[in-house]
């Protein structure tokens, strides 16, 4: 199974690389509003996932036969306040997560900084989890923010 | 408008948006795995940081496939690179280098600090563009609506300041 997670993760990365969803002038041009190719994409994405999702929590079970079960996200605090940091980073960055790595991929040098910080970042959140547990609503540990 | 990435011409965005769509679509067909990438930002601190919270059950066991998926992504840009004109080492960033210019050494600050407020804002919210944006909103979570319309709005925001107050100011 390692080999179709990294098959759908390089097909993912290339669209990503080719549509823009990656480069740092058509993210500032989604917040400018000065090109609106990735809202289009994130809404095609949406549309077309939410029925195919649906079908196949219909079905309930994977190609091999194994039962459909995914973890909802949890509702908290977080939500808001991450996302705002989160927002703020993507706009100074260009590039949310997926594409700090497609960007190392292709070459960019200076997304190796943003991953360094992206992985401080995270490292720092789940070192002090049971500190922002309280201020911040945060679900047990187990459970953790959201998965993904 | 053209990508960075060697002047190439973008994919058409309902083309885009449709393979995105069937990459989440695939992950949940073959091996019921909702599409999510910050939380691989967790699994890899999993294999260094001993904190009881990076070593959850749900990081743990998500390891075996967000690893590998983590390094398709690499390799799916650089494999565009290849294929759209050839790959290089750059230090381009289009109009950042235009509105201000900084060497490499300030984009690395600049960089490093933007990705602490990703990584740490990911996982404070419980997800990025992926996890709450593509799969959470396409499986109607509420948690996943109100994260992306925060994070859209300050990314708005923050761009907006930048590029309209910030950077002009800096080039006087």
């Amino acid at each position: 199974m390692t080999a179709v997670y990294v098959v759908l993760g390089t097909i993912f990365g290339f669209i990503l690389s080719r549509s823009g969803a990656a480069d740092y002038d058509f993210i500032q041009g989604m917040f400018l509003f000065t090109n609106l190719q990735l809202y289009g994409i994130m809404g095609v994405a949406v549309l077309v996932g939410a029925p195919g999702i649906w079908l196949i929590k219909q079905r309930g079970r994977t190609l091999a036969g194994r039962k459909i079960d995914i973890e909802l996200k949890p509702l908290h605090r977080g939500n808001i306040s991450g996302g705002v940091l989160f927002g703020i980073g993507w706009s100074l960055a260009g590039m949310c997560p997926g594409p700090i790595l497609v960007n190392i991929g292709e070459g960019k040098i200076y997304a190796l900084a943003a991953l360094a910080g992206a992985l401080a970042g995270a490292g720092v959140f789940g070192t002090i989890y049971q500190r922002l547990q309280k201020p911040f609503a945060l679900p047990a540990l187990k459970v953790g923010t959201g998965e993904g | 408008m053209t990508l960075i990435l060697n002047g190439l011409p973008p994919l058409h965005w309902a083309l885009a948006g449709l393979g995105i769509a069937g990459v989440t679509l695939a992950l949940l067909l073959i091996g019921s795995r909702r599409l999510g990438i910050s939380t691989g930002f967790e699994d890899v601190c999993s294999l260094v940081l001993p904190a009881p919270y990076f070593r959850r059950p749900a990081v743990v066991s998500g390891r075996p496939w967000r690893l590998p998926l983590l390094c398709g992504l690499v390799l799916g840009g650089f494999l565009s690179a290849v294929l759209g004109g050839g790959w290089k080492p750059t230090w381009a960033l289009g109009m950042f280098d235009t509105a201000i210019g900084l060497g490499p050494g300030g984009k690395l600050a600049w960089m490093f600090v933007a990705g602490l407020f990703i990584g740490f804002g990911t996982r404070l919210a419980g997800g990025c563009t992926s996890g709450h944006g593509i799969f959470g909103l396409a499986n109607l979570e509420r948690p996943s609506l109100i994260t992306t319309l925060t994070f859209m709005a300050a990314g708005i925001v923050t761009t907006q300041v930048v590029y309209r107050v910030l950077f002009p100011l800096a080039g006087l």
